[in-house]
């Protein structure tokens, strides 16, 4: 699996083809396990907060209406959406060729740095100019990120995970350098950069609190993406490299090539999500920013299944469950925690259901 | 001379997580089960074998509860992978979340939140009788914890048994190639099953040995990627216990490096000399994976059924 050439269809369970019988069931077929691997999940995690001693209905009740009970819920969650979605494509888009990007953590970071040190030279400048100078900066950041491990992936045959992975342990001491050497805030005590200029805020919408564009950025590369993907020629010699790499090369598709193509646009939209935490949330740089957006990044590009239109929905669903999970530590005591558990379970009995759908289509016959 | 017996001295215990988790990785790996949630096991090894020490008093069985933790996860993803065929790196790291997310939580329960951190005793050094009296050797090898004896035992015993006996070769063969291997009549899922459990155990103690040796504390961030750096470990010792321990050498060397060189302050800020472990790590990966080989059938399920 080192190799980039090593034709390994195994690797791409996550996104098997829609088949036939798929097809015919449509959308209820697609939904079903969906909905049946999150019901599984939630009644394994209930039995567990159960075991440890609290109340699974409270806990849920947290977990699955914090969100829509106030608009100060709803800001919060499109806002954490908006991370969680560009890290979940920063994994998808290359896992789409076949190549696992463990990296976007660091590609955050990097676009993150990227984005502030144009907020913070060029604070002068209007809005017109530093702000899109800053997206642009942080996606070309994480590009630039990415794009060292695609280049060992390519040139030296290092396998993707290993290189993403270590980068990120990599860009980790580089903010810290940054936020506590190059521009650092003294009074902030934590490591964290100086603010950026007014110009290279994100404008809110609404009356407070305000929801930053942000998330209407997430939305047009949203559509962007699923177009890209299922409907234009580019988009497809990606997916036929993940799909089956010898017919996609007898074909004429330069498959190391495509795949080191997936790699850096994972990495850009890695970094610009970087770069609108900055400009959106934070308007600085501090550590600890990334939170845990690698592994749900993860976790939402592996439940999608390779659908690129599911992807939005259930970045949201995350969110939901995010947002949720701290206010049921406030009010149920349950632990945060729980609810990465349940997201691993939700993940893992999805893919059981891939299992029980086969012995079913095997019995029919 | 005193200042290099010294960092030897400490580069041995610091070998020791590399290497057991290493060769917890080379033992699925060279039946084929390519298991990437060795930071998760570590994270959670690292959890279960501070609480239990903690509340029983004794490491050795802090060290027991997580190989037995180890144990368990090792069955979920060898009877994802062997009976349900199911993607193995997916598997992974959905085991890598649920790791770390059931390391925070017993942590939280069992302890919860304390303004003073609870303290286990580290592990005590015992020297070895007449080995330890060998000058400069036997103080760098011999007066060190027995869970140092033991990985570099496991790892002679496991080069061993891997090279030198014909149930070794037939364990290789799985990973190499498990329908010519089947047809043989060699047991290929239960070889699987085993190797799955016994090398995520590896992994878990590995972990424990961290909050044992070191601080005597659990944080959530004390494996700190070491974890990923074993899996570049494994590819960099091409998959050979033997091989792997000289690589640890290197990771271990690096770390203890770092530590030196941030006490020290040699006036280059000490983010970059953190740095230097993954960034010397990806520059002899570059070279690594020209030479290295790995088993020809890692990382790929194999159907009994199915023409390949």
């Amino acid at each position: 699996m080192s190799t980039v050439e090593t034709p390994t269809p195994a690797r791409n369970a996550p996104a098997p083809p829609p088949g036939p019988a798929a097809r015919a069931g449509g959308w209820v077929s697609t939904a079903l396990p969906f909905v049946g691997a999150v019901v599984a999940a939630f009644l394994v995690g209930g039995l567990i907060i159960l075991l440890l001693g609290y109340d699974p209905v409270r806990a849920f009740d947290a977990v699955l209406t914090t969100s829509f009970s106030s608009r100060f819920g709803i800001v919060e969650t499109l806002h954490k959406t908006v991370p969680i979605l560009l890290c979940a494509y920063a994994f998808a888009i290359p896992l789409a060729t076949g190549k696992f990007n463990i990296g976007a953590e660091g590609q955050l970071l990097v676009g993150a740095t990227g984005g502030v040190a144009l907020g913070i030279l060029w604070s002068d400048l209007p809005m017109v100019v530093l702000l899109p100078c800053v997206l642009v900066a942080g996606a070309l950041a994480g590009t630039l990120w990415s794009g060292i491990a695609a280049f060992l992936m390519i040139r030296f045959r290092v396998n993707e995970i290993l290189s993403t992975v270590l980068l990120n342990f990599v860009s980790f001491q580089l903010i810290d350098y940054v936020a506590s050497h190059v521009w650092p805030d003294r009074g902030a005590g934590h490591p964290a950069t100086v603010v950026v200029g007014d110009g290279a805020r994100l404008p809110g919408l609404g009356e407070r609190p305000a929801m930053h564009t942000g998330v209407l950025i997430a939305v047009v590369l949203a559509v962007v993406v699923a177009f890209w993907m299922n409907r234009t020629a580019s988009g497809f010699e990606l997916r036929a490299v993940g799909a089956n790499p010898r017919a996609a090369m007898v074909h004429g598709v330069r498959t190391s090539r495509m795949a080191g193509a997936g790699m850096l646009v994972g990495g850009a939209v890695a970094g610009l999500a970087g770069a609108i935490e900055v400009a959106g949330v934070h308007g600085r740089m501090l550590e600890g920013m990334q939170s845990n957006f690698l592994i749900l990044g993860i976790i939402v590009g592996l439940m999608a299944r390779g659908s690129m239109v599911a992807l939005p929905f259930i970045a949201f669903g995350i969110a939901v469950l995010e947002v949720g999970a701290s206010a049921m530590q406030r009010t149920a005591q349950v632990p945060v925690e729980i609810v990465l558990i349940i997201e691993a379970l939700i993940l893992l009995f999805l893919l059981l259901t891939d299992v029980v759908r086969h012995r079913l289509r095997r019995a029919a016959q | 001379m005193n200042e290099v017996l010294d960092l030897l001295t400490l580069m041995i215990p610091a070998m020791v997580p590399f290497v057991l988790a290493a060769e917890g990785t080379i033992l699925s790996g060279r039946a084929g089960i390519f298991n990437v949630s060795q930071e998760g096991m570590m994270v959670l090894g690292a959890a279960v074998g501070f609480l239990v020490s903690w509340t029983v008093g004794s490491n050795v069985v802090g060290l027991l509860a997580a190989l037995g933790m180890g144990a368990i996860f090792g069955v979920v993803i060898g009877y994802m992978t062997t009976f349900l065929r199911l993607d193995q790196f997916v598997v992974g790291l959905a085991l890598y979340f649920g790791a770390l997310g059931l390391a925070a939580l017993l942590y939280r329960e069992v302890v919860g939140v304390t303004l003073e951190p609870p303290l286990i005793e580290t592990l005590r050094d015992v020297p070895i009788p007449l080995l330890s009296q060998i000058p400069v050797i036997g103080e760098i090898f011999f007066e060190q914890d027995l869970v140092v004896y033991f990985t570099f035992v496991l790892a002679f015993v496991l080069w061993w048994f891997m090279y030198r006996t014909n149930a070794g070769m037939k364990f290789r063969s799985v990973g190499e190639n498990p329908k010519a291997a089947d047809s043989l009549g060699i047991p290929v899922v239960r070889t699987r099953m085993w190797a799955a459990i016994a090398g995520s155990a590896l992994m878990c103690m590995a972990g424990a040995y961290l909050p044992m040796v070191y601080t005597g504390t659990f944080t959530e961030g004390m494996v700190g990627g070491r974890g990923w750096l074993v899996i570049a470990l494994a590819f960099l010792g091409g998959w050979r216990p033997h091989y792997v321990v000289a690589g640890a050498a290197f990771f271990a060397a690096m770390e203890v490096l770092a530590l030196r060189a941030q006490v020290a302050g040699i006036g280059i800020p000490h983010q970059f000399v953190l740095m230097l472990p993954f960034v010397a790590t990806l520059v002899v990966m570059m070279f690594a994976f020209r030479w290295s080989r790995q088993p020809a059938f890692l990382g790929r399920n194999y159907d009994r059924e199915s023409r390949m």
